[in-house]
């Protein structure tokens, strides 16, 4: 008997949890449960990864929950397509298990078999090596129908030890180095090769996302990395016949003209820029090197101009939804956190700047790495607020959608968001 | 589903001539029906339909099916007036991979610069045969009070 069926309950937590809204799909409060609690893989799931098949772990800029890098599914599709993005996390900590079932991947949940999953999909690309002799996947990475760029894995607001408090993209830079040879800072023109190659598949992928640590240098603060992120984009435009191509970019938050340069010499579409959490106090807390260079009011500001830029509907901020209820400088209560978070979002929204949000897996090599995330009603709840925002502004947000990313609850909620062009 | 009916599922659809339809149901109930030009059965007894836009009427309504458990209905007309509906519930999409691929190279083979944003699996629960000389005979035979008297009438000048 398989692991995950000798531990069987007739009663989940998730169907608990899903009786409480019924406006909500399942599968979404599923995928939301799943970030929240990660997943560990039982011997049997990980005898049916097939590398030649399925992708698989060791490509990513931040690390696994439980702490090793080691082969395992990069990440799992629920039936209505929405993506899981998670990491395998240690038994203790109570995760989801996948095992098999009748000879499929399944979703368990103390014993009891919840959903199938399937694993992502391994792209052609990922069997090549790049002109440098280094496997592609570890230059361009995947998911189901996005090609990630990570192109510089270090973030300089650690220089001065100000990193974000979630984050173990230092760390992870190490591991990546030390066990997979992948560069710390890639060449353009490789890489523009490499989604050359990858894009000769027919039907696979639908956006390109570039991110990476921020980069401080340069005339201006942050020179250095817009042009960077300019010389990266015009190599992989190289590949297309339209200047514009669907795109994203998660970069700190450019003045004005920097954004109208990365607007007008590349083909980006969107421009995310990431506030961590909706709260001044919190933001200074967990994100000292974004406020010692930016701030989060000129953060916000600089949001709103982005929309002037890159169109409304076209910009948004990232949340590491969680933390802001972490320890003793969280928020005493979960409704509290609720409205605080929701007032920000709604301040941008009504700027036509939207709000998406991870749910915060809280790694082990990192100041806010020892407590617990929030609640799932919490991250419904968040999400629903969310995406309540989008509908009242009539804000879309297809290019940090269910295919463009993956990674929101919230924005797979919008994947049914009003059309308004029909009202045209 | 297995048998005799699912097997005329796979005729009809395997026929030059024959007609599909997808009907579902938006988060208000209201019903719609479109043509689903590629539709066809799978090894696994699932019906394949192919959805080209991501923001379809229909594919907003397959989605909605899956979260909520709202059923679809496809129906099949061929070219000697059989009529097939199956009913069914939607039980996948898939999004990427060599599945997916192979369907979007068919979808660009046939119809050039186009799209596909999902491959939808129909699980079918009932097949109803509602072919008008099936369905004609079955209520002459069990609903015999729903004739009009006049088709019954003798007509003397044709004696």
């Amino acid at each position: 008997m398989s692991y995950a069926l000798l531990k069987r309950s007739l009663i989940t937590d998730l169907d608990t949890v899903a009786a409480r809204y019924p406006d909500v799909p399942r599968l979404i409060i599923l995928k939301t449960d799943v970030q929240r609690r990660g997943v560990f893989y039982a011997d049997a799931a990980l005898e049916l990864l097939d590398e030649t098949l399925h992708q698989t772990t060791g490509t990513h800029i931040f690390g696994a929950r439980d702490g090793k890098t080691a082969v395992r599914p990069e990440s799992l599709l629920l039936r209505d397509g929405t993506s899981i993005i998670t990491t395998p996390t240690p038994l203790e900590e109570d995760p989801y298990v996948v095992d098999v079932l009748d000879g499929d991947a399944w979703l368990f949940d103390n014993g009891t078999p919840v959903e199938p999953v399937d694993y992502w999909p391994a792209p052609a690309y990922y069997a090549k090596k790049s002109r440098s002799g280094v496997p592609m996947k570890h230059i361009v990475s995947a998911r189901p129908q996005r090609l990630n760029i990570f192109p510089y894995r270090y973030c300089t607001f650690w220089n001065n030890a100000k990193g974000c408090a979630f984050c173990d993209i230092v760390v992870q830079l190490k591991k990546g180095r030390d066990l997979l040879n992948i560069p710390a800072k890639l060449d353009p023109v490789e890489v523009g090769e490499v989604i050359g190659e990858a894009l000769k598949e027919q039907g696979r992928f639908s956006t390109i996302f570039l991110t990476s640590g921020s980069i401080t240098s340069g005339e201006r603060p942050f020179d250095d990395e817009v042009d960077y992120f300019i010389a990266l984009l015009k190599e992989v435009g190289k590949n297309f016949r339209t200047h514009k191509y669907p795109s994203q970019m998660i970069g700190t938050a450019f003045e004005k003209e920097q954004l109208k340069r990365l607007y007008d010499k590349t083909g980006l579409t969107s421009y995310t820029s990431d506030l961590e959490v909706l709260d001044e106090g919190l933001f200074n807390r967990y994100c000292p090197g974004k406020r010692e260079w930016i701030g989060y009011k000129e953060w916000k500001r600089r949001l709103v101009d982005a929309v002037d830029v890159f169109g409304y509907g076209r910009v948004n901020t990232g949340l590491v939804a969680g933390i802001e209820l972490a320890g003793p400088h969280g928020f005493q209560s979960e409704d509290l956190a609720l409205e605080r978070t929701l007032s920000e979002a709604e301040d941008l929204a009504r700027q036509g700047v939207s709000t998406v949000f991870i749910v915060w897996s809280p790694r082990p090599d990192t100041p806010l790495g020892k407590y617990k995330n929030a609640s799932l009603d919490y991250y419904i709840r968040l999400a629903r607020g969310l995406h309540q925002l989008r509908i009242k502004y009539r804000l879309p947000i297809d290019h940090d959608s269910y295919r463009n990313c993956g990674n929101h609850p919230d924005t797979d909620l919008s994947r049914i968001l009003p059309l308004w062009e029909s009202e045209l | 589903m297995t048998g005799e009916l699912l097997q005329r599922v796979g005729g009809l659809l395997a026929e030059a001539g024959t007609i599909a339809t997808i009907a579902t149901i938006d988060e208000h109930g209201a019903p719609q029906s479109v043509p689903t030009p590629f539709l066809q059965l799978d090894e696994a007894g699932r019906l394949v339909h192919l959805e080209l836009l991501e923001t379809s009427s229909t594919h907003r309504n397959l989605l909605g099916s899956i979260w909520f458990d709202r059923p679809v209905s496809v129906t099949l007309s061929g070219r000697n007036d059989e009529v097939l509906v199956i009913s069914g519930r939607v039980y996948k999409a898939l999004v990427s991979g060599l599945r997916f691929s192979r369907f979007y190279r068919k979808v660009r083979s046939q119809l050039g610069d186009a799209d596909l944003a999902a491959v939808w699996l129909i699980e079918p629960l009932k097949i109803h045969d509602e072919t008008y000389q099936v369905r004609k005979a079955q209520e002459e035979t069990f609903h015999p009070f729903y004739f009009h008297l006049d088709r019954l009438v003798i007509h003397r000048d044709s004696i």
